[in-house]
């Protein structure tokens, strides 16, 4: 026993304890000795990255819920998310108060230490990383928390931050993306963040291309309630000096190391589980053009007898539990590349498909989003480029598939193919896009908002709601802990349910335009 | 402490000193047997000298021993007096002469609880009538009336103001709450303390949403070397133990040997009980698995006809071997189908059709009739310098559940030795080595009754799941197991002995003291106390278990183990001197330094390569390891004082300062201050004493008590991640923002409280009203996501607890004849309410399970279940349906309940009759809410009994009209659905599964009998009880299906059920032979 601890408490006692014990020894006791308070930029960054990249084009909000909504697959067991039961706000929530504090709040510190030490190789990623988050929370929900965001430990920062309008976020961030692209490509950019970059190996010149051709994401995302900004943006974006994608070889992946501790998060689903059917959205789409991608995204049926062209077969979406059971058998599994190899039904894809990447942004989208601006003369661009950038966008996407060159061709070459401006050039435009797009939900969905193509998506029979949701119900949790303030954007943007329109999701006014005059909502019978 | 710390009621200056003087010459011995009427001893019985200030307690034989000085062995006649709480106090007249005078006593069970010596805070023996605190004690035998594994459990019923929740499993964790709450995200355990030394309580639990349930810490005492269990009901009474006493103090006394003339004494009991599930729910065996009225086996994983499907919403079980699923695109049965099912015959490869029937038992024909056998033998005797006590035990349960056991190896050595007069040492060590093997899983995630209770097939023949091995000619891959199913669940047998799954703790409570008589006033004791435990966790999974990631692999194992230490020290000096004949004045002062550590370690991989070799070098892939250390420490000073004036008038003050090492500076040390005062109102009116009030004492209470937090939460830092990505190192901030200026918490209490007795006390009452609020609360608060942070760490909230609680006693009969019926009625009413949280928070989530929170919200009690209720029509309050179906309404989640009970009761009847004595202890809990997942998922898989509305005829037929209003039309529902479709429907609705939680069991029942003394004298011993003894024998419930009372952890997210186990019911025999 420590005689003189004891002594010193006691007589302090006796002494009506008016003075304390020397208590440094005690304080230092409270030095946490399993975590240093703080670390270097760079495995923040790696794990900052690799949770952005599993969330937004991973396993849960993608694969179980965005991919439903825009449906390239179908749930065929437990289709409560297909049916837009199962995306209430307790069951939506999970990618909101993951991401913000998961990796958001990390990526804004790797920011801030790189600005502090002024370095654009290091807070240049981060901060255009951080953009790809927002943007994906804010098309989902609308109006999120950004400016007072990721400032709970901060002096002064609020534990319940306001919301900020989608207007502003798009502002915000469009202007964050554009300082971030130059400074990468000034000459002080150096590779500061190396290997521990798992996307670009820390290279600035690399990020200020993505930082461009996310650019001109969020530009296009505006065309309906705000062409001029659009416009000018997609100009500024396409024509900035550090330029944007210009092969596959720029799209922005993240490989995974498929070690059994961090594979692709899609095959990790595929293991165990066998529920996911590919849609009749999708199926017929690719069936209707002979698409060589049908081997490539779709698995021939189990049961020959209800099978389609070539031994493929759609499921439909939204279907009650009791219908869609049939379809595990009669519906093709989605493409052999997300599949493990060893699963819980047999042997279905190999191991290898464990280290394939998840795609952050592709160099097909900037493509399809150059022939839409081309078509629609923005960005500096013209109609008659439209078809260029259409052929390149098929070509990147199906060469990021593993499509033979000739096949490629083929396909190209067929009469619905081709492209056909105006309009329908448009339309072609979208549907490639949105083929482009599978497995990455959330921005097709995002884009079937902004275009109402395919226009065959609608809500399946068994649906709680007839329409496509708009957006996400916000988080259950926003209403416990910051009640005052998400009444606050309910207020601005309108109902906290699934048909409330985001700001970019408006009537179509830019022309030419996909749709005359209904506004799509996705209702079965209305197309 | 009982024999440390002998304090005497009425002692003199004058005798002191001569007692002093006579010290040193030779003595004279009073010694002698304090018995019950039957014959058993009295531990823990005062006897003293009033007249001259000597006294001694009786050790667990019923002996006691008082030393006399010399000069006083002057053949005076004094009176000597036994006195215990719960029987008649005797005195008689005895002769001082001689050296060894031997008187033994037989005292009669007396209802009263209101005077006599009770063991309180710090281990301070006081007459109960002095005290102005509430406290209860339980004594060995009511403790031990019937066995449990976990002596918490064996409380239940019997305190006041203790709310105990058995565990959800065997071997799992027993949650006990005194008063209610105080802190919202913290501990709310009461502080454990064996023979002084603080002992832990650390829990590894589950929850309804899975894991496996590794019992509390406590489970590790045997209840059979208790001697005594003092209950201080919250911070009044604990508030001299400081911020750990706020939850109240559970107070340990072991037995310990005493001088005996007869050698060694050797004590023996034995109980054996055999275990059944209590409740097991009503199974429906009208329907099999499968879906939409179809089911044809092929493969388990969906090559069949919704064969992949773990539901019973199949084709009526009426045993047709043909035409289980429809022709193409009607509902017509194709009478050319065959029924194949995962037994079916196979001929040429292919199943064959067999008989769809239901197999009724197929659920409760896996458990099995449990044992619990429990043996333990003490010895104990002494010299008059040096007394010892050698007890070991052993605990052998086999559980309700295949291939599930439970030992628990326990001994104990405990000894005394005067070295001199003045000083007396004591020392005691227990050790105990606690094993499990093949635990139950507990709710969705490796929960075995997930599988079995709701995700079942009614078909399922359990007894052709036994030999879980692929068969020879099996056609089917299955992950390499003979099942069922073959996407989502393990053959229950198969997990049951292929996924291996072992546990145990090695503990040691050791303690040393030394007690210094500096005066006859004054004693100093100096205390030096350890407990410290290993554990280990080895979860092991065999290859094709299914739930596990990587199927390329031979199977996966996490091992975890941790290591717990704390060392108190303490000295503490005891003044007790009546300085006149009418006041009495006692002071206390001491000093503790507590300090703990604790360690854990985990590796774990879903990969291995050679099967069935669950090593870390074995992984097939980089092992995912942790590790973690905490170290706090806290220093103390405390004291009080307290005068008696004409033992009617006692006033108590204490004060406590702590020193805590968790709390930044300026903020670590803090103190609080109580008073507590009793007034025995009979004896300072005596007019108010008639023929039938015989006592009254009324007595009162404040006490300011504050927490420190736990360690680490002042800087917020980088946690890192032991797996690379690739090669990459990764480290996140963490999710829990600090605080660097955390001030202590404050809990404010008071109570009042009285104590009567009626007709000589036959019928006693001693109820208490408190009223208590903690402020300042340590919270992890909820931050909303957007802040970068998931929790801090905040002062915060109002918390506020009132209750009233009452313990009735009475003796109905008696009769010269020796019949005697007793009982005690115990009645516990708590209302606790969040004040306030934080600014711009008004809500705490407790623990979640699907849609429904259990929480802390403003204005509420602490843990309201927030659930989805029903749509309604706001008009009218009918169901508004859509399609025919229930909407379950999320948008307007809100409180639909709470888990706190109205208030609880335990009832004890006992009858003695010569040799035979009855007993029997009514557990009565009232109200209060449960949200039961097991009777949601039980009716969405269509297994439940109550799941057959709407198909009484066939899978669809008659279907469900349900009564409410249609939402398109406005009109009365005429829509007709299946059963399947309605009860899906319900799926996530909070409000159609949440029940209210009142039950009563038949907790204990004990009928004795004590074997004839001509009989025990030939067996030398003094006596010898056999008895039949029952625990949980009946169960009266409101809730469906499950045992209403589970808990999953000691943590504060109680309430949620999901595939619990049930508690058991136990029938067996006891053997108690005492020497």
């Amino acid at each position: 026993m420590n005689i003189t601890k004891l002594t010193c408490a006691a007589g302090l006692f006796l002494a009506a304890g008016v003075v304390g014990c020397n208590n440094d020894s005690l304080t230092n006791l409270n030095t946490n000795p399993n975590n240093p308070s703080s670390a270097p930029p760079g495995p923040v960054f790696t794990n900052a990255a690799r949770l952005s990249t599993g969330r937004f084009v991973g396993n849960g909000f993608d694969l179980r819920q965005t991919e439903f909504v825009a449906q390239h697959w179908a749930e065929a067991q437990y289709p409560d998310e297909d049916r837009y039961a199962r995306l209430d706000p307790a069951s939506t929530q999970g990618t909101w108060n993951g991401a913000y504090p998961g990796e958001m709040k990390d990526l804004k510190g790797v920011a801030q230490a790189g600005i502090a030490l002024k370095q654009p190789g290091t807070y240049g990623p981060a901060q255009v990383l951080l953009a790809w988050d927002y943007e994906y929370l804010t098309d989902t929900w609308g109006n999120i928390p950004y400016s007072a965001a990721l400032a709970g430990d901060s002096v002064g920062g609020s534990l319940t931050p306001a919301f900020d309008s989608q207007k502003d976020i798009y502002t915000g961030l469009l202007a964050t993306l554009t300082k971030a692209a130059a400074d990468m490509s000034s000459a002080t950019a150096t590779n500061t963040l190396g290997s521990a970059d798992p996307i670009y190996g820390g290279d600035p010149a690399a990020w200020a291309k993505f930082a461009n051709s996310l650019r001109a994401r969020l530009a296009m995302r505006l065309v309906n309630v705000d062409p001029a900004t659009a416009n000018s943006q997609l100009t500024a974006a396409l024509n900035d000096p550090a330029g944007v994608f210009t092969s596959n070889a720029d799209m922005a992946k993240l490989v995974w190391p498929g070690d059994g501790i961090y594979n692709n998060p899609m095959t990790d689903n595929f293991v165990t589980r066998d529920d996911h059917r590919v849609s009749q959205t999708l199926a017929n789409i690719l069936f209707a053009n002979n698409d060589p991608r049908v081997p490539i995204l779709m698995q021939p049926v189990a049961d020959s007898s209800r099978s389609g062209p070539r031994g493929y077969f759609g499921m439909p979406n939204g279907l009650v539990t009791s219908a869609a059971g049939v379809y595990i058998k009669t519906a093709s599994r989605p493409g052999l590349y997300l599949w493990p190899g060893a699963t819980s039904v047999g042997t279905i894809g190999s191991a290898a498909n464990k280290k394939n990447p998840s795609y952050i942004m592709t160099y097909a989208e900037l493509c399809f989003i150059e022939a839409e601006a081309a078509q629609r003369g923005m960005g500096g661009l013209t109609p008659g480029q439209a078809a260029g950038f259409y052929t390149a966008g098929i070509t990147a996407a199906m060469t990021q598939r593993g499509v033979a060159a000739g096949d490629i061709a083929t396909f190209l070459a067929q009469p619905g193919v081709v492209y056909a401006g105006g309009t329908a050039g448009l339309t072609q435009i979208a549907v490639q896009k949105w083929i482009s797009m599978v497995d990455d939900g959330a921005q097709s969905w995002a884009e079937w908002r902004r275009t109402c193509q395919p226009s065959t998506i609608v809500a399946g029979p068994g649906a709680v709601i007839n329409y496509v949701p708009r957006r996400f119900y916000y988080p259950t949790t926003e209403y416990s802990i910051n009640a005052v303030n998400v009444a606050a954007a309910n207020g601005a943007q309108g109902a906290d349910n699934f048909g409330t329109r985001i700001y970019w999701d408006t009537k179509p006014t830019a022309a030419p335009t996909y749709v005359s005059a209904q506004v799509c909502a996705g209702t079965p019978g209305t197309g | 402490m009982l024999k440390l710390f002998t304090r005497i009621t009425s002692v003199t200056a004058a005798l002191a000193m001569v007692a002093t003087a006579a010290a040193a010459q030779e003595s004279g011995t009073i010694t002698g047997h304090v018995r019950t009427e039957s014959g058993g001893p009295l531990t823990a019985a005062s006897v003293t000298v009033g007249s001259l200030g000597l006294g001694g307690y009786t050790n667990d034989q019923g002996v006691y021993t008082v030393t006399v000085p010399a000069s006083r062995m002057n053949g005076a006649a004094v009176t000597l007096t036994a006195r215990r709480v719960g029987y008649s106090p005797k005195s008689v007249t005895i002769k001082l002469s001689g050296g060894m005078i031997q008187q033994d006593f037989s005292l009669t069970a007396n209802a009263t609880n209101l005077s006599g010596v009770v063991v309180t805070a710090l281990g301070v023996s006081k007459e109960k009538s002095q005290l102005g605190t509430a406290i209860q004690t339980v004594s060995s035998d009511a403790l031990n009336a019937t066995h449990d594994d976990n002596v918490v459990n064996q409380l239940a019923g019997k305190v006041s103001g203790v709310q105990i929740t058995s565990a959800g499993t065997q071997g799992g964790s027993t949650k006990i709450t005194i008063r209610g709450a105080n802190s919202i995200t913290g501990n709310n355990d009461p502080l454990f303390i064996v023979d002084g030394t603080p002992v832990s309580n650390y829990d590894r639990g589950g929850s309804p949403n899975g894991g496996m349930d590794f019992g509390s810490a406590i489970n590790d005492l045997n209840s059979d070397d208790i001697a005594s269990i003092t209950v201080l009901k919250g911070p009044n009474a604990a508030a001299i133990y400081g911020s750990r006493g706020a939850n109240g103090v559970v107070l340990i006394t072991t037995k310990r040997g005493s001088a005996s003339a007869n050698g060694i004494q050797t004590s023996i009991t034995s109980n054996y009980t055999w275990d059944t599930p209590s409740i097991l729910p009503k199974f429906q065996n009208l329907y099999g698995q499968g879906a939409g009225g179809e089911f044809q086996f092929v493969d388990g994983a969906g090559g069949g006809v919704q064969d992949f499907n773990d539901q019973s919403f199949g084709p009526r079980l009426d045993g047709r071997t043909m035409g289980c699923t429809f022709i193409p695109n009607t509902t017509t049965y194709d009478q050319t189908a065959p029924c194949t099912q995962f037994t079916s015959p196979v001929v040429n490869g292919v199943l064959q059709p067999i008989p769809w029937v239901a197999h009724p038992d197929n659920v409760s024909s896996f458990f099995q009739t449990g044992s619990t056998f429990s043996n333990n033998v003490a010895f104990s005797g002494g010299t008059e310098r040096a007394t010892g006590r050698l007890s070991a035990g052993v605990d052998n349960t086999t559980g309700v559940i295949p291939n599930n056991t439970f030992r628990k190896f326990s001994s104990s050595l405990a000894g005394n030795f005067n070295v001199s007069s003045r000083l007396s040492t004591s020392a005691n060590v227990q050790y105990i080595s606690n094993k499990g093997y093949n635990r139950a899983g507990v709710g969705y995630n490796q929960g075995i009754l997930e599988g079995l209770y709701v995700w079942f097939g009614r078909q399922v023949d359990m007894n052709a799941l036994k030999d879980y091995q692929p068969r020879a000619d099996q056609t089917f891959a299955c992950n390499g197991q003979f099942n069922w199913n073959c996407n989502y669940h393990n053959n229950p047998y198969w997990i049951q002995y292929q996924n291996p799954e072992a546990d145990d703790r090695d503990r040691i409570i050791g303690s040393a003291s030394a007690k210094w008589k500096i005066t006859d006033w004054l004693n100093a004791t100096a205390q030096t106390g350890t407990d410290y435990f290993r554990a280990n966790i080895d979860q092991n999974y065999g290859a094709g278990n299914i739930n596990y990631d990587d199927l390329a692999y031979n199977g996966a194992f996490t091992h975890f183990q941790n290591r717990n230490n704390e060392n108190n020290s303490s000295l503490l000096l005891t003044a007790d001197k009546r300085p006149t004949s009418w006041l009495q004045l006692n002071a206390t002062f001491g000093a503790n330094r507590r300090y703990a550590t604790y360690n854990s370690g985990s590796v774990a991989t879903d990969a291995i390569l050679a099967s069935g070799i669950y090593n870390v070098s074995n992984s097939a892939k980089s092992p995912t390891v942790n590790e973690d250390v905490e170290r706090r420490q806290t220093n103390s000073g405390y004291g009080s004082g307290s005068f008696t004036i004409n033992d009617i008038w006692t006033v108590e003050v204490t004060g406590r300062n702590d020193w805590s090492s968790t709390l930044p500076k300026g903020n670590n040390s803090y103190f609080y201050p109580s008073i507590n005062s009793s007034l025995v109102l009979t004896d300072l009116a005596p007019f108010l004493k008639n023929r039938v009030l015989s006592y009254a004492k009324l007595r009162g209470s404040i006490a300011n008590v504050g927490n420190d937090a736990a360690p680490y939460q002042l800087a917020t830092t980088y946690v890192g991640n032991a797996n690379k990505f690739g090669s990459l190192p990764q480290y996140t901030l963490t999710d829990t923002r600090a605080n660097p200026t955390l001030k202590p918490e404050n809990t404010n209490s008071g109570e009042v409280g009285l104590e009567l007795g009626f007709l000589n006390n036959r019928a006693t009452l001693d109820a208490t009203y408190y009223a208590k609020a903690t402020t300042n609360e340590i919270v992890n608060l909820s931050l909303a996501g957007e802040t970068g942070f998931t929790g801090a760490s905040l002062n915060a909230g109002k918390l506020t607890n009132k209750g009233f609680e009452a313990l009735f006693t009475v003796i109905p009969i008696q009769t010269a004849s020796g019949f005697q019926w007793t009982s005690t009625f115990n009645y516990s009413a708590n209302r606790s309410k969040l004040v306030t949280l934080y600014p711009g928070v008004n809500n705490y989530v407790i623990g979640s399970t699907w849609t429904i929170n259990e929480e802390a919200r403003v204005g509420q009690p602490y843990g309201a279940i927030f659930a989805t209720p029903y749509k309604r029509d706001a008009a009218t309050g009918e169901l508004l349906l859509s399609g025919g179906l229930p909407q379950n309404d999320a948008g307007n989640r809100r409180v639909l309940g709470n888990v706190n009970p109205k208030w609880l009761g335990g009832w004890n009847n006992e009858v003695r009759w010569g040799r035979f004595s009855a007993s029997a202890l009514l557990d009565i809990h009232r109200g209060g809410n449960i949200y039961s997942v097991t009777n949601m998922f039980g009716q969405y898989t269509g297994v439940l009994a109550s799941s057959i509305n709407g198909r009484q005829v066939d899978w669809d037929n008659p279907g469900l009209v349900i009564k409410g209003i249609d939402q398109a039309t406005g009109k009365e529902n005429t829509v007709n659905v299946t059963s399947e479709n309605y009860y899906q429907s319900l799926f996530e609705n909070g409000e159609a599964f949440l029940y209210d939680d009142s039950f009563v069991k038949l907790r204990e029942v004990r009928v004795g009998y004590d074997l004839p003394t001509s009989f025990t004298r030939s067996l030398r011993v003094s006596s010898a009880n056999i008895a039949f003894v029952g625990r949980n024998l009946w169960t009266h419930s409101k809730v469906p299906n499950i045992d209403p009372e589970f808990a999953y952890t000691t943590g504060n997210y109680q309430g949620a059920e999901f595939a619990a186990l049930p508690t058991t019911r136990s029938l067996g025999f006891n053997l108690r032979i005492t020497p």
